[in-house]
């Protein structure tokens, strides 16, 4: 929602403030994220993994995206911190499978998790202060298959981020060269 | 029949791909997706590349389907992105959605499926390029710099944060070879500084989104840059004339003195100055004239007259506290110390053969001054007086008499010490007698020397007193039983009790061992000073200096004699017993004397500890 009125600008402005560190830190997510995926990518051929079995979507799909940017500040705050939520438990799976993964630099890839769950914490905990409710949980997917999962995590990362920033843009007006 | 067979063959598979040549036709080729991208993250483009074509007209038609969707779609927009492309509009777009996609060549022959390419929109957005870029020249202080601004591309969202881009840019003069390349982050203006006043420059800006691909680089825009004088090239300008101004100063002021500045920084070089080097004879290149003329006839000096030598080589010691002694009586010293040739060795001879010659000769000798004797120190300036003595030949130095074992007089040597007596004559002329093997050497002092202690008034140095009348004897020998024993006996004991001093340090030079030619060498001590005790402490000189006693050797052969260390400061009475005899009063009289490490059992006075008994 956004407040027009002059009383409410401040604040808009503040939160604004707020979300700069946050999209720092998703917009660091979402690196991280792409170059684990590449990692597995150079690994597993994409042809390979389509022969895998593997869930047919993230377990995360169910999370309504908006439509279109013009979605609310709710909205997506909401979205943002839903995403994260979900891939708490998932992340944890991930950094526990890491080391058994049948690829050559899972040492790399280990640690790499270990950080985006780093991130995704501090995010959380950021975005926290901005929305008051959480959305229901998803559970995680019944197969498990590393890649998959980290594509979608992949995907819901660059999500998170996309509206962080959507979101930093619309809560700084009077300074549009953030945008 | 098999001939036949291979060559119908042969001519079928010759023949028949030149008639199929023209008329092929085979399915198409299997296309190639190339690329996909979204300029906007709202819509996307895929581009393929036609396989072989097969020889007929074919058709490519892009088909794909979303994920977990197997519903099939084929491409909407075949032109709006040219050839072999398809543009899929916002409406077709969902973002977070893999699309797979896939392309499919046919013709009549048949169709060919291309590889499918799974794609999401959100990865592939790659930016036009910036639009608007302006390029200015502005000014501040330290000249001229570059203001380029740009915008971004048109179809990017970027002010609903939809997109967020970055970019960059970069600048070249125009004929250089190299861009030099600046990121601008999320701004939309930079200021290039330090611009080469004149030249033509060329500036290009691309962007990039946050997860995405670099556009392409704007169409470069040209600036030039007037012309400036760069302040900082002024001031170098302004300094290197300055200096060149001061340069040309120096330059000028050198060479008004030439000369005196080439005198000062290369010195002449001295010419030789050989007496009777003739430089023109040794040009005209006759060389021996040359050096003959050289041989002059004082060179070398052949004379071995060591009188001479010594006259000529000797200094004279002033000592400053020696105010009163006339200079000339050094000279008369000396000449009185000087002994004979060394040649002489069993002449007995002292320096002052007689101690009526010596007499002679140190007539004028005595001090003039009594007052000085109550010096001390004039003994010691008396004894400095001969400190100097150096020979000509260093070796001779110490005893030319040496060999004649004589007693060297001991000229002036006593004079400061009798105090108050008119006559100050006290030369203790010990004349030692030739010297014998085993004899004593005795000393006997002339009489007159020794004005009897009863007419010495007991002045109030007694320390003056000296030994020699007090010792009769004065062996000296380290070995009694080889060794020859100095005796300085006093013929008039009575008359002996005189203040004689005795310096009588002799002084081995440590060189003298051995070298010493047959030629005296003369020894010197001086009386260092008077203890306590009227005790003379008797130092030897430096081995410069010559005591004004000259021990003589008692050996004819030469250079024998005794080291002599003397023990500097060390009173010792040695010679206890001397005084036995002595008024008391008097006082012993310490001679130091050097342990003798003498060279030889014969012709060497050792400074024995043992006292000449009287």
């Amino acid at each position: 929602v956004i407040y027009n009125s002059r009383g409410f600008i401040i604040v808009y402005v503040l939160w604004g403030l707020c979300l700069q560190p946050n999209t720092v830190r998703s917009d660091k997510l979402h690196s991280l994220s792409t170059s684990l995926n590449k990692d597995l990518d150079s690994h597993f051929p994409p042809m390979g993994r389509v022969m895998m079995p593997r869930p047919s979507m993230c377990h995360t799909s169910s999370l309504q995206i908006p439509k279109d940017k013009e979605a609310s500040e709710n909205e997506l705050i909401s979205l943002a911190r839903s995403l994260l939520l979900a891939w708490n438990d998932p992340l944890l799976l991930l950094s526990s499978e890491a080391p058994t993964l049948p690829h050559p630099s899972n040492g790399d890839i280990s640690s790499k998790i270990r950080e985006l769950q780093d991130y995704s914490k501090s995010l959380g905990d950021g975005l926290d202060i901005l929305v008051n409710k959480t959305s229901a949980m998803k559970r995680p997917p019944a197969e498990f298959n590393f890649h998959f999962l980290m594509s979608c995590f992949r995907r819901d990362s660059h999500k998170i981020d996309s509206f962080l920033k959507v979101l930093r843009c619309r809560a700084t007006k009077m300074r549009p060269e953030t945008c | 029949m098999m001939w036949r067979d291979v060559g119908v063959t042969l001519i079928l598979s010759l023949i028949l791909p030149v008639v199929a040549q023209g008329a092929r036709h085979t399915p198409p080729g299997k296309p190639k997706l190339t690329s996909c991208r979204s300029p906007d993250k709202e819509t996307f483009t895929c581009w393929w590349e036609a396989g072989s074509d097969g020889g007929r007209p074919t058709t490519y038609s892009l088909f794909y389907h979303k994920e977990n969707s197997e519903t099939v779609y084929e491409c909407p927009d075949y032109h709006t992105a040219g050839a072999n492309s398809c543009f899929f509009s916002k409406n077709e777009t969902s973002i977070w959605v893999n699309y797979n996609i896939t392309v499919v060549a046919t013709n009549a022959l048949g169709n060919n499926f291309s590889d499918p390419v799974d794609v999401d929109v959100v990865y592939i957005v790659q930016p036009h390029t910036p639009e608007n870029v302006t390029v200015g020249v502005l000014e501040d202080e330290d000249g001229p710099f570059l203001r380029v601004s740009w915008e971004p591309p048109s179809k990017a969202d970027t002010r609903s944060g939809w997109i967020t881009l970055i970019y960059e840019l970069r600048v070249k003069l125009e004929e250089a070879e190299e861009w030099e390349e600046h990121r601008a982050g999320q701004q939309k203006m930079f200021n290039i500084f330090s611009l080469h006043s004149g030249g033509v420059y060329m500036v290009q800006v691309r962007c990039k989104p946050d997860h995405g691909f670099w556009s392409e680089w704007s169409t470069a825009s040209y600036v030039i840059v007037p012309d400036y004088i760069p302040r900082e090239r002024s001031m170098w300008i302004l300094i290197a004339v300055f200096s060149a101004f001061i340069f040309l100063i120096l330059t000028w002021i050198i060479t008004l003195n030439r000369s005196s500045v080439k005198h000062c920084l290369l010195p002449p070089v001295p010419g030789p100055k050989i007496k009777g080097f003739d430089q023109q004879l040794l040009k005209k290149g006759k060389p021996e004239e040359v050096f003959n003329s050289l041989v002059v006839q004082s060179f070398p000096p052949r004379s071995t007259d060591y009188e001479d030598l010594l006259v000529e080589y000797l200094e004279v010691y002033v000592n400053e506290k020696q105010e009163l002694m006339p200079e000339g009586k050094d000279l008369q010293d000396v000449g009185c110390l000087k002994s004979k040739s060394q040649s002489d060795n069993d002449s007995g001879r002292g320096s002052c053969d007689s101690h009526t010659l010596l007499m002679e000769k140190c007539g004028g000798v005595e001090s003039k001054d009594e007052s000085s004797y109550e010096e001390p120190e004039l003994l010691q300036g008396q004894a400095g007086s001969w400190e100097r003595l150096e020979r000509g030949d260093s070796q001779v130095v110490d005893t030319p008499d040496s060999s004649d074992g004589r007693v060297k007089t001991w000229p002036l040597v006593f004079s400061p010490s009798i105090h108050g007596s008119s006559d100050n004559h006290h030369y203790g002329t010990l004349e030692m007698p030739k010297q014998h093997s085993t004899s004593e050497i005795t000393y006997s002092v002339p009489d007159h020397l020794f004005p009897t202690s009863t007419s010495f008034p007991h002045h109030h140095h007694p320390e003056y007193r000296d030994s020699l009348g007090e010792y009769s004897e004065y062996r000296c020998s380290r070995s009694p039983s080889t060794g020859v024993a100095y005796h300085w006996e006093a013929r008039h004991p009575t008359q002996a009790h005189s203040n004689f001093n005795i310096r009588n340090l002799e002084r081995q030079k440590e060189a003298t061992g051995l070298g010493l030619p047959p030629s005296r060498s003369m020894e010197y001590v001086e009386v260092q000073k008077v203890n306590q005790e009227n005790q003379l402490v008797l130092k030897p000189l430096s081995s410069h200096g010559r005591g004004p006693f000259q021990r003589q050797r008692e050996m004819a052969e030469a250079g024998q004699y005794c080291n002599y260390r003397e023990k500097e400061g060390a009173e010792a009475e040695r010679y206890p017993t001397q005084q036995q005899g002595k008024t008391t009063k008097d006082g012993p009289v310490a001679t130091q004397l050097q342990e003798s490490t003498c060279l030889t059992t014969s012709g060497y006075v050792d400074t024995a500890p043992t006292m000449p008994t009287f």
